[in-house]
């Protein structure tokens, strides 16, 4: 066997040219079809990160008591917890008045973690320790505020009122986060002016919980069910945002059936590139059939070049693939100008593509996998006619 | 002894059919040469590559020293072409990925003869004795017309073959460098015990052989 490969090897390398075109052509198939296939990853991350990293992250936790605290959720693989606590009263402003859930959030630690800031289009976010209030744009509007009025805040009409600063305006595009909601630092409500609400009854926070890229989430779920008790509940992202999930499946299905296409028409190619190099040298194979070279002799020559230009050129479309794929991974590809106006890319339209072992692996196996048919019409063709009819240039 | 009889071929044409052989018989005792002679388009190829095993004829036997090569399978034919068979044509045919030292060895390693040192010192034998010993590492495509055939004879004798087939081999040369390569040639074939058949149209190559079959639109008709 071993002279095979040698003889193999020995045709590849002396055919510098044909093997340098088709070994070029296998090679940007392999590296195309693996960026290809990490794009579709990337476009699916992207939006995952999107729709998690600008409020709810991962893994969202309700009615967490408070003897529970956020160190308690930061177990392995969570990035950061987000500490929320939510109060349902009324926004005052002149003579307007609008039913709102108020939310009490870390600035600072929002800032660092969420992208939810971000989406302010009027004045700015909450400072810590400050009285002030992050308002939606339909809010604002509802209310008739601007930046830097004063409004107030009441659990129901005729309560106590407290006053807040409008520090921002908001707009998120998403309907859920821009109807009914505002924000002010939690503080405001466990211990300051709002210590109304707050103090006199036992409160429950609601947890964002983020996790580092690539860690289970199930398996973070599993250690928060063992921790923590029963009633609190906690929801994965897939739970909260099914649309996004059957989005995703649905991206993985439609991006798959492309790939295969795309890997069809490629593979067409390379199968009819490989038989065109092996009959091109037919005659090599009329004369060593006269020498004596059995029929399985030549199918096994035949594949081990087949096999020999494939591996090489898939290392180097492999290494190629990674190259173009680590360059995007850090510049991004900025896709803003097509998802300005999609959920699903709210906070940044810019996608990364990212390596899997199935976008890795996947082009080179097929580029084998479709070539080496390409060596056995040749084979059965050399095998079937006799040795004359080659060397006549009949075959 | 290679002992032919009755042999017929034909090739269907736009034309019709061609009959290429038409009842050949003769036969050839071991260790002696036999040209086959006639014009372009007698059939001499033909009747050589049916003595070779490289075409089946209609009719007839080829009786290769006790074996009748056309009723062996393909792979008893492949070893025994392998083992038995020498083969020269018109250009050489050299095997052009492979250098003229690889060319050589290539029938002793199919027939897995001789280790890897004494294999190099029988292609070293071998190019001494065509005096080619520089071309060793050469490519096929650096050679000239006659240093191609010379090599291609070193090939097909490198095993110790029974039966040396050469079908035109000094067509492509000139008249003298063709007389000294089948000299030469005929005095290997000699030393290894080798039959040598082989096919020309050049009158005076035939005077080298021990015996002559001509060939006139595919019939034999002389054999001395």
């Amino acid at each position: 066997m071993l002279f095979w490969i040698k003889t193999a090897a020995l045709f590849l390398v002396r055919s510098s040219r044909t093997s340098i075109i088709l070994t070029l052509m296998v090679i940007s198939a392999v590296s195309c079809l693996i960026f290809l296939s990490s794009l579709a990853m990337g476009v699916n991350d992207a939006m995952i990160r999107n729709s998690v990293g600008l409020f709810s992250g991962h893994i969202s936790g309700y009615n967490i008591p408070d003897n529970i605290q956020k160190t308690d959720l930061a177990v392995k693989g969570v990035a950061n917890v987000l500490q929320r606590v939510e109060v349902i009263g009324f926004l005052h402003f002149k003579d307007q008045i609008d039913q709102i859930v108020l939310v009490g959030v870390e600035p600072d630690q929002e800032r660092k973690t969420s992208a939810f800031w971000k989406k302010t289009i009027k004045g700015r976010f909450i400072k810590k320790g400050s009285i002030e209030i992050f308002i939606s744009e339909p809010v604002a509007k509802r209310l008739g505020a601007k930046c830097n009025d004063l409004i107030s805040f009441s659990l129901e009409p005729g309560f106590k009122e407290s006053q807040f600063l409008v520090a921002g305006i908001y707009k998120t595009g998403i309907s859920q986060l821009d109807t009914g909601i505002a924000f002010c630092d939690i503080e405001t409500i466990k211990h300051g002016t709002m210590e109304n609400y707050a103090g006199k009854h036992k409160y429950f926070w609601n947890g964002a919980v983020f996790l580092n890229d690539g860690v289970d989430m199930d398996m973070v779920l599993q250690k928060f069910q063992n921790k923590i008790p029963d009633h609190v509940n906690f929801q994965t992202w897939k739970q909260l945002m099914p649309d996004l999930e059957q989005l995703i499946s649905l991206n993985y299905f439609s991006m798959s059936i492309v790939i295969v296409i795309v890997f069809i028409i490629v593979s067409l190619g390379i199968t009819s590139a490989f038989s065109i190099f092996i009959l091109k040298s037919i005659r090599e194979y009329g004369i060593m059939k006269v020498m004596g070279v059995t029929s399985i002799q030549t199918v096994s020559l035949l594949c081990w070049e087949v096999f020999l230009i494939n591996i090489a050129a898939s290392i180097f479309g492999v290494i190629f693939g990674i190259i173009i794929v680590s360059v995007f991974q850090k510049t991004g590809i900025d896709l803003t100008a097509w998802t300005s106006h999609n959920q699903y890319f709210i906070v940044s339209g810019v996608i990364f593509p990212r390596l899997t072992a199935y976008s890795l692996l996947l082009p080179p196996l097929s580029a084998l996998v479709f070539s080496l048919p390409a060596a056995i019409w040749p084979a059965i063709m050399i095998s079937r006619k006799n040795a004359a009819e080659i060397l006549r240039g009949d075959g | 002894m290679i002992e032919i009889k009755g042999l017929s071929k034909t090739f269907p044409s736009g034309r019709g059919v061609v009959n290429a052989l038409c009842d050949i018989s003769f036969s050839i005792p071991r260790g002696t040469t036999l040209a086959i002679a006639g014009k372009s388009g007698s059939g001499k190829t033909t009747l050589l590559n049916c003595i070779g095993g490289l075409e089946c004829p209609d009719s007839g036997s080829i009786n290769s020293f006790g074996i009748n090569i056309h009723t062996l399978k393909k792979k008893q034919l492949s070893l025994f072409q392998r083992q038995n068979m020498g083969f020269v044509f018109q250009f050489g045919n050299l095997l052009s990925f492979l250098t003229v030292e690889e060319n050589i060895a290539f029938p002793l390693i199919l027939n897995k003869m001789y280790c890897n040192k004494e294999r190099k010192e029988r292609v070293a034998d071998l190019l001494e004795k065509i005096g080619l010993p520089e071309l060793s590492s050469a490519l096929p495509s650096e050679l000239s017309g006659g240093e191609m055939q010379r090599i291609a004879f070193a090939r097909a004798i490198a095993h110790h073959p029974k039966i040396l087939i050469a079908d035109e081999p000094t067509a492509n040369l000139d008249t003298k460098t063709g007389h000294k390569l089948i000299e030469l040639v005929f005095s290997l074939a000699k030393q290894e015990k080798c039959t040598i058949i082989l096919s020309t149209h050049d009158q005076e190559l035939i005077r080298f052989t021990d015996k002559i079959v001509n060939l006139l639109d595919g019939r034999q008709i002389k054999n001395e």
